[in-house]
């Protein structure tokens, strides 16, 4: 069994955040990198699959600069057998479509049985690139699953709808699906599990070699939200704070009388 | 009249005696050496370890640990009676190896007699009254142990056997010394040099020559054969302390107080880190077991214990023995318990009151790096969480690290990275780093500073966490290579001094950087200040202050620093009222050994008890020297449900408020 | 300019995303038809043109089939752009039809600047305005981003016949955990974030709620805690509130957080972070520490 996970390095969304000179994209200082939260979901599921099928070779598969190795070697560590990492240095600025466009084009002959992503990227956060990769390789897709079973080449998935209510779905290997948090609790790598990680194999690709596909938008501007009209930021003591606020309360809606 | 006795009286001095005695002697030596000989063997399954460098010195703490009973009679009442019994049955023990001397060798081979005149006399009266006061303070520990036994002292076999041998010997020792006075002495002026054995002889008298004669003949070989066997049980029962917790003091820790193992992760050769098994613990690991009396002088002070959590230093101890001499592939883990393993928050008060210099702390953390590093596993997702947070950002809150350094903006300080020309880098933490209340701190320690005209630099962004709650919760190679980098740095500025408000910083940088070659001297902020003070550089207005101290674990037992945290109250025009458990036994504020970053799940909150004390004290102030106990008070203060009682503090705060 | 949008149908009724899409379409400007995957019992509120498939026949998830469908509606239709929910449902169709469509895809628009769609990144704290370089385009809207348009009128339909052939076998829905507590139908929610530190503190939170009248709600990481049952849970993940008044307490406001409450008529955030983003979408917030703040706010609440 063949099984492919795709995996973004992403900054720590807990970083100073400022825009970058040419105002199109976040300014790479100062920030922390970590594995994509969706993308550590789906590598633990992808692990846990080849565990269970026992015979398998799991890729896992990263676009970006030398540093996203890093995220690479925990995902390494954490299972995966082999690392494809596409060289792009300017992976930030691919649009969904090319993303999807150059795992499509690594994985078209490779013959995986199951591709995992996460559902989308913390930074970017668009949602598409899973279900574009199944739709370029004409293979089946589930986003968004909780819940992952795989049985003789059947997939019983369950995807998070609103509400808390899940759909229970089945489809046929090969295809693609896209993880959601909550789906499995990530592994913390071992030691062991570090230090061969470290022996593994780690390929770089330059990705003049994959992008085929042109971009079909551009951000034309990054800029930080404006806070909601009337936004009004009460401090002071606690007691005081209460009965301002009541008042505000009683003045702007109908729930105190 | 000659002041002397006759020794192997009434049993005679022949072949007939002493081939027979001698002949028990070898024996019950031969069962001593043949069975510790044995249990070498189970030691030896445990790892290298050398405990016999610096020789001298160690036999030196070994002699005044054994003879002095140094560290038994720290706890006052059980102390002192086995310290009294001790001393009475080693005099004892002296004077019959004078009788043997004297009667076996000076006596038969040079027909030299040293027991006569003066000497006889004391030696005499002394013997008299060593037996006394050993069989007496025997009678307080039977009743302290069978009628009014404290909580939690485990009560076995062993103990009755010992308890039983050791009066026999006093008694039937005390019975060949009345008959023999009674036959030979009464009337005498040398029977008021034993005033005990003198009592017994009157009240004997009346059985007649005979009759004692036979009484005292076989009371001496019965004596004899209880003495024998109490040496060839040695190796069998509780016994062994006598020589193992001896050899403890020989073979014990000589510090740095509190210092790690460092794993070394750079071999490739190891398949294992951390330890589940008995081999993968040390020799001494092994060792400890056999040197615990089961005092549980440990659990006494054990914070996990007394809070209802399954923790028991003591059981620990002994399990380990247990599973070496018994099983030694099981596996220690499972047999302990996961959950004994995560509540010990390494306060290091279990260690610091053992009476036989067991090493209880650095156990648990060796079996939680087996957890950690091998298994991936934690307490809690809360605590992966922050080991996860701890690499990205280099500190377990999950903070940016670029923001690191922002607490500084307005105090004019610089990070080294812009001036690397100053008197005392300020090692911050994660936690005066990021977290409000302990922010308040920081600043006040800098303020302290620039008062004294210390030039203070911080590293800003560039630095981060210690490691220390990492490394206590088992994640060794996430300590490792956040130290790695720390030590990296520091050393590139060519930092001479560094000072840290953090106990927890302060031992990590002062002894466990040590290993990864950290050039600096390393001082705690209340030491440092303390200097400044009284050198007369800072000056601190005195303005009363009714308050509490509390000692943190990781100043007060792992650094010994008691004195100079309250000198500065002191100077800053406080009261202290100390509380129930203060210095050495002061009592964990919970967040000791990486729980700072666990969720407390099982029993009552350790916290709360702490907090509870200081209320008890009547002060309104409850004063720390560390930002995990700051943030435990802080807590607990509202858990208790005092906030409007008691204020916690920390000590720069406190004197910043007085500049 | 001429949209198609595509309205959601679960479970045998009508989702009332689409009234957010016509909304979308009229803050657009643009001429509107509608595709539903649905039931002729359960219509949509619009006067305008809608392609209606069974869905008893075609299924309620058939993501090969609705794909089919639409873009043999697209095909006939030529619409500028496709707009959908971005939901579980919109997230999962759009990037299909954006393929088949050779379009580009913007996902979760919250709003439409210089007629440029402006979508979140990095959990909500930055925004980005698109430009799209192809001629149509497909869209997913965020839940309460636009104000919601009913229009009284019945649509005109036309019939969309498919069959039910599809890789992705759908096999029925999972109830969330029973609880009892229906936070959509709640006119006042207070709900807890981990800035509540511990378990023990949401009592004070359901202390609180009770004292306004109201239900208590929690962030994701709260539920994902134990905290707190699942369908107390606020949030994309978990449900979609509109009470009169949201309170927030201690939640920094991930984006799925923000999704699920902001159609909230009047949000009140307490937090000690000022910075935090629950501040853009709040009309109070109040910088205090939750443990101090909330009971006595609590106190003087019930004293009224």
């Amino acid at each position: 069994m063949k099984i492919l996970v795709c995996i973004k390095q992403v900054p720590d969304m807990e970083s100073k955040f400022k825009v970058a000179a040419e105002g199109t994209w976040y300014d790479n200082q100062d920030l922390a990198w970590r594995m994509n939260e969706y993308d550590e979901y789906a590598v633990e599921q992808a692990v846990r699959l080849k565990e269970q099928v026992g015979d398998a070779d799991l890729t896992v598969l990263s676009i970006g600069s030398d540093k996203v190795k890093e995220t690479m070697k925990k995902a390494l560590a954490m299972g995966c057998d082999r690392g494809a990492h596409i060289a792009d240095d300017a992976a930030w600025n691919k649009e969904p479509f090319q993303v999807a466009g150059i795992i499509a084009e690594y994985a078209r002959d490779k013959g995986f049985d199951v591709i995992f992503t996460g559902m989308q990227s913390q930074d970017r956060g668009s949602g598409q690139v899973g279900v574009l990769v199944a739709e370029m390789l004409e293979l089946p897709s589930v986003s968004t699953i909780v819940d992952f079973g795989y049985e003789a080449g059947t997939i019983i998935a369950k995807r998070e709808l609103e509400g808390g209510i899940k759909a229970k779905v089945k489809v046929q290997a090969p295809a693609v699906v896209t993880c959601q948090l909550g789906l499995n609790t990530p592994r913390y790598p071992t030691l062991p599990n570090i230090m061969k990680a470290k022996k593994k194999e780690l390929l770089s690709i330059p990705v003049a070699e994959l992008l085929k596909v042109n971009a079909r938008m551009e951000t034309a501007n990054m800029f930080f939200p404006e806070k909601k009209g009337g936004g009004l930021v009460l401090e002071g003591e606690a007691g005081e704070l209460a009965d301002r606020l009541i008042s505000i309360l009683k003045d702007k809606t109908t729930v105190l009388k | 009249m000659e002041f002397t006795r006759e020794i192997y009286w009434n049993v005679g001095h022949g072949a007939t005696t002493l081939v027979p005695m001698y002949l028990l002697v070898i024996v019950a030596i031969a069962v001593v050496v043949k069975m510790f000989l044995q249990r070498r063997e189970v030691y030896r399954q445990g790892l290298p370890l050398n405990r016999t460098d610096n020789l001298g010195e160690r036999i030196s703490g070994m002699l005044v640990n054994v003879l002095l009973q140094k560290k038994v009679t720290r706890v006052k009442m059980p102390g002192l009676f086995h310290g009294l019994f001790f001393w009475g049955f080693f005099l004892l023990l002296i004077g019959t190896t004078l009788i043997v001397l004297q009667a076996d060798f000076t006596d038969l081979l040079f027909g030299y007699k040293f027991l006569k005149g003066t000497f006889y006399k004391l030696f005499s009266i002394i013997l008299d009254f060593a037996g006394l006061i050993s069989l007496v303070m025997l009678g307080a520990l039977f009743i302290r142990r069978y009628f009014f036994r404290p909580e939690g002292l485990e009560t076995k076999k062993d103990d009755a056997i010992m308890h039983g041998l050791m009066t026999f010997i006093l008694l039937t020792g005390f019975v060949i010394e009345g008959t023999r006075m009674a036959v030979t002495e009464l009337g005498t002026p040398v029977a008021s040099w034993s005033p005990v054995g003198h009592l017994l002889a009157q009240s004997i008298a009346w059985m007649g020559e005979d009759t004692l004669r036979t009484l005292h003949k076989l009371t001496w070989w019965f004596h004899l054969l209880m003495v024998m066997g109490f040496i060839a049980l040695i190796p069998f029962t509780k016994f062994r302390h006598i020589l193992t917790t001896s050899a403890n003091y020989l073979f014990a820790d000589r510090g740095p107080k509190g210092q790690l193992r460092s794993l070394d992760l750079e071999d490739e050769s190891s398949e294992t880190f951390g330890a589940t098994q008995v081999k993968e613990l040390t020799w001494k690991d092994i060792f400890d077991a056999d040197a615990c009396t089961l005092c549980k002088r440990c659990q006494d002070r054990c914070p996990a214990w007394a809070t209802d959590k399954p923790l028991s230093p003591m059981k620990v101890v002994n399990q380990i023995g247990e599973a070496a001499f018994t099983n030694s592939e099981a596996n220690l883990i499972d047999l302990i318990g996961k959950d004994v393993l995560w509540s010990c928050t390494t306060c290091r008060a279990c260690q610091e009151i053992c009476p036989a210099s067991i090493e209880h702390v650095s156990k648990i953390v060796d079996l939680r790096r087996s957890m950690v590093l091998m298994e991936g596993e934690f307490p809690g997702d809360e605590v992966m969480t922050a080991m996860e947070a701890t690499e990205v950002n280099g500190n377990p809150l999950g903070i940016g690290y670029a923001s690191r350094g922002d607490w500084a903006a307005e105090l004019g300080i610089k990070t080294l990275a812009e001036d690397p020309e100053i008197d005392i880098l300020y090692f911050v933490g994660c936690y005066g780093s990021f977290d409000k209340r302990n922010i308040a701190i920081a600043k006040s320690f800098v303020k302290l500073c620039q008062a004294a005209g210390v030039k203070v630099g911080i590293l800003g962004k560039e630095e981060k966490c210690c490691g220390e709650p990492m490394r206590k919760m088992g994640n060794e190679y996430l300590y490792q290579s956040l130290a790695m980098e720390n030590v990296e740095l520091i050393n590139g500025y060519g930092v001479k001094k560094i000072v840290t408000t953090c106990p927890h910083c302060y031992n990590t940088l002062q002894k466990d950087y040590r290993d990864l070659a950290l050039a600096a001297e390393v001082e705690t902020y209340t030491v440092y200040l303390e200097q400044l003070i009284s050198s007369g550089k800072l000056k601190i207005r005195s303005e009363g202050l009714d308050c509490t101290y509390h000692d943190s674990c990781y100043l007060g037992r792992h650094n010994d620093v008691y004195d100079a945290p309250r000198a500065l109250i002191t100077a800053a025009g406080g009261t202290i009222r100390e509380m129930k458990k203060s210095r050495s036994e002061g009592f964990c504020c919970s967040a000791g050994g990486g729980r700072i970053m666990a969720e407390e799940k099982i029993g009552e909150r350790i916290n709360i008890r702490r907090v509870n004390m200081a209320v008890d004290t009547g002060a309104g102030v409850l004063v720390s020297n560390c930002p995990f106990c700051l943030t435990m008070f802080e807590d607990g203060v509202k858990g208790a449900g005092v906030e409007d009682k008691l204020k916690p503090k920390d000590i720069a705060e406190l004197l910043a408020e007085r500049l | 300019m001429k949209i198609l949008l595509i309205a959601e149908y679960r479970d045998g009724k009508l989702l009332t995303g689409y009234t957010e899409q016509l909304g979308f379409a009229e803050k657009m400007g643009a001429e509107i038809v509608m595709f539903l995957a649905g039931s002729d019992s359960a219509l949509p509120n619009y006067g305008g043109k809608l392609y209606l498939a069974d869905a008893s026949s075609c299924g309620e998830f058939n993501p090969d089939a609705h794909k089919k469908m639409i873009l043999e509606v697209v095909a006939k239709e030529q619409p500028d752009m496709v707009a959908l929910a971005h939901s579980s449902y919109g997230w999962d169709l759009a990037p299909r039809l954006a393929y088949g469509m050779q379009a580009a895809q913007v996902s979760e628009v919250v709003d439409v600047q210089d007629k440029l769609l402006v979508v979140p990144a990095c959990n909500s704290k930055l925004r980005r305005s698109i430009r799209c370089t192809t001629g149509q385009t497909v869209v997913t809207l965020q839940a309460g981003a636009f104000k919601p348009v009913e229009l009284s009128a019945a649509p005109q339909v036309e019939k969309v016949s498919m069959t039910a052939e599809g890789r992705v076998i759908f096999e029925g829905y999972e109830a969330a955990a029973a609880g009892g507590v229906d936070l959509t139908k709640a006119e006042i929610i207070v709900s807890a974030g981990r800035g509540i530190g511990k378990p023990e503190n949401v009592a004070m939170i359901a202390g609180l709620a009770k004292a306004l009248g109201g239900e208590y709600g929690a962030s994701r990481p709260v539920v994902d805690s134990a905290w707190v049952e699942h369908n107390r849970q606020v949030g994309t993940t978990g449900q979609t509130v509109a009470p009169k008044l949201y309170v927030a307490c201690g939640i920094s406001g991930a984006i799925q957080h923000l999704a699920g409450m902001k159609k909230s008529e009047f949000v009140v955030a307490i937090n000690t972070d000022k910075d935090a983003p629950i501040g853009e979408v709040a009309d109070v917030l109040v910088v205090a520490d939750l443990m101090q703040f909330v009971p006595i706010f609590t106190e003087k609440v019930q004293a009224l």
